[in-house]
């Protein structure tokens, strides 16, 4: 038995009138507890993908299967095992940040409802001021979401998603419109979260420093997936690292280098490509440095040189 | 990281029941929120009961060989429950818009249990309206037996559910929040004139009798009427069908609108 809690076979959304499919024969699969990203331009199809293996959205081909259970004949098994920030806010502006909870909670049956927060159970309570407590709306609580800031809201949805302790939490770009302070708040409890249940945790994001930390990122772009691994490999596969240098008599260890054989572009300092370790280039030169460094690329670096290249393909 | 754990150990049925209340909870609790709301359903039965009902009074009323008055207040009050049941459902737009929709349906319940709750929700208000109607034929010197309105009250979940059932399949479909009150107004208002809530329609025949029964509205009134009429010499005048055909039927298209009406509603969400 393999330990696969999604699994994507082949997966393919053609909307009404759309000239092209927005998830064409997509296929992946993310272990039990593993630290997911789908990256991503506008339109490449993230959202439509998260959509579909959440059940809000019908699939045109292909086989998904949550938590072992299928997409489509078990739809309410899988409902049970998942929880979702959606993209857009999904919150009930007439209700107060408490209400859209215990609507939340009720219909996931996590208890009997009752009019107001004083008459719900003890353990719901409890539960509820804890998490509030945790993502710092405990004051926001009572107070009706038309008058709750954008960050308040999104916390909100957060503490909402994952009341009931999902198996699956799905992020479609959980912290668009939160400061860096509720960001780095969020992250916090949601990696708790994982730590705490072993959530596995399925993300898009524009925020590619988010998905540096993930164990899987996939790059998808015209609805097809480009690149799947870890993100250090990523980076591998796209970039290398490179050595920042320079001198005082830069004309000398430019000579130098060529001399070595050493290729190197200028890019208001010396920038010198390497695989493996620096230190065979270092030893090598004679000319004092004034400059030193080692560049590593980022995610984003390997995303934006990922994409340049698509553009040239 | 919360250490508090909250159990779903709960039966398929719990889980059901509770949606409902849920769902209709919620309603009440924005209807309460709405002060707008509570007014407006106040106020229609005064045009509605207090404006059309008292000229068709003063102009129709002679030669009918009953009160038509009493007949129009029972008229209005199903009416009532009708309209205000069937705007109420109109909000599925507003949800929808506000994307809460995807929140209801991303939740391990039945699409059904979701409806019945936003129905029984709506029909709130709807209930209440009846209080405006009443107190509205109150001043225009209609009044109904106590023990025979609390019959009319113990009968109206039923009556709003067919309500809100038959407005379902019209409404399941629509997404923009002027078609959606516009399908009200259509799926009302020949209700209204048609299933016999303010004109007798005993002699009503060709394609405006196949409308009137295929109408929730219609079997609804007879059923109320009955209830009212019943023991009294303008029974056989004015209740045209028994009332367990009435019963009957209302329950049949209640869940053809229910079947129906969730399908398409479930059905738009998720085919995009």
């Amino acid at each position: 038995m393999n330990n696969h809690v999604i699994s994507v076979k082949n997966l393919t959304k053609r909307y009404k009138r759309a000239d092209r499919a927005a998830v064409d024969g997509v296929s992946f699969s993310v272990k039990q507890g593993e630290f997911f990203a789908f990256l991503g331009a506008n339109g490449a199809g993230k959202t439509t993908t998260i959509s579909i293996l959440t059940t809000t959205l019908s699939k045109s081909s292909g086989e998904v299967k949550i938590a072992g259970f299928d997409i489509d004949r078990e739809a309410r098994k899988v409902r049970e095992k998942i929880g979702i920030i959606f993209q857009q806010p999904s919150l009930d502006p007439q209700l107060t940040a408490e209400e859209n909870i215990r609507f939340h909670a009720c219909l996931y049956g996590m208890c009997g409802y009752r009019p107001s927060f004083k008459s719900m159970p003890a353990a719901y309570r409890d539960k509820v001021m804890e998490l509030a407590e945790i993502v710092g709306i405990q004051e926001a609580l009572f107070k009706p979401i038309k008058k709750l800031s954008g960050g308040m809201q999104r916390k909100l949805e957060i503490i909402r998603s994952l009341i009931h302790t999902p198996e699956v939490l799905f992020l479609d770009e959980p912290t668009q419109g939160l400061d860096a302070v509720s960001r780095r708040g969020l992250w916090e409890y949601i990696n708790s979260a994982r730590e705490r249940y072993g959530t596995t945790v399925f993300l898009t994001t524009h925020y590619i420093d988010e998905a540096e930390n993930v164990d899987t990122v996939c790059l998808i772009n015209r609805g097809k997936i480009a690149a799947c691994s870890s993100p250090e490999e990523l980076k591998r596969k796209l970039l290398r690292h490179e050595l920042i240098l320079d001198a005082e008599d830069r004309t000398a260890l430019t000579a130098e280098l060529s001399g070595l054989g050493v290729p190197f572009t200028i890019n208001g300092r010396v920038n010198v490509p390497f695989e493996g370790t620096a230190q065979g280039i270092i030893s090598r030169l004679k000319t004092d440095l004034t400059v030193l460094r080692i560049n590593e690329p980022s995610l984003e670096d390997a995303y934006i040189e990922f994409l340049n290249k698509e553009r040239a393909a | 990281m919360s250490s508090i754990a909250l159990s779903r150990s709960r039966s398929r049925i719990f889980v059901e029941v509770n949606t409902v209340v849920t769902v209709m909870a919620r309603e009440i609790t924005v209807y309460f929120k709405s002060p707008a709301t509570a007014v407006m359903s106040l106020a229609m039965p005064i045009i509605i009961m207090g404006m059309i009902g008292g000229n068709l009074m003063q102009n129709m009323a002679g030669g009918l060989g009953f009160n038509f008055g009493q007949f129009m207040l029972i008229g209005m009050l199903i009416n009532m429950m009708f309209m205000i049941t069937s705007m109420g459902l109109a909000s599925l737009v507003d949800d929808h818009e506000i994307d809460f929709n995807q929140e209801m349906l991303v939740s391990p319940v039945s699409r059904y249990s979701l409806i019945i709750g936003k129905i029984l929700g709506s029909a709130f208000a709807a209930v209440v309206s009846l209080a405006g109607t009443l107190i509205v034929g109150f001043a225009m010197g209609i009044a109904l037996p106590l023990g025979k309105l609390l019959l009319i009250l113990a009968l109206s979940p039923l009556m709003c559910l067919a309500a809100g059932a038959f407005t379902m399949i019209v409404i399941g479909l629509i997404k923009d929040k002027k078609a959606a009150n516009l399908a009200v107004m259509l799926v009302t208002m020949p209700q209204m004139f048609l299933s016999g809530a303010i004109i007798p329609i005993n002699d009503t025949n060709g394609v405006l009798l196949v409308l009137n029964r295929i109408m929730p509205m219609t079997y609804c009134l007879d059923l109320a009427r009955a209830v009212v009429y019943a023991g009294t010499p303008e029974y056989d005048k004015i209740v045209m069908f028994n009332p367990a055909v009435n019963f009957a039927a209302v329950a049949a298209l209640t869940l053809v609108g229910l079947i129906v009406g969730t399908f398409l509603f479930a059905w738009s969400e998720r085919n995009r």
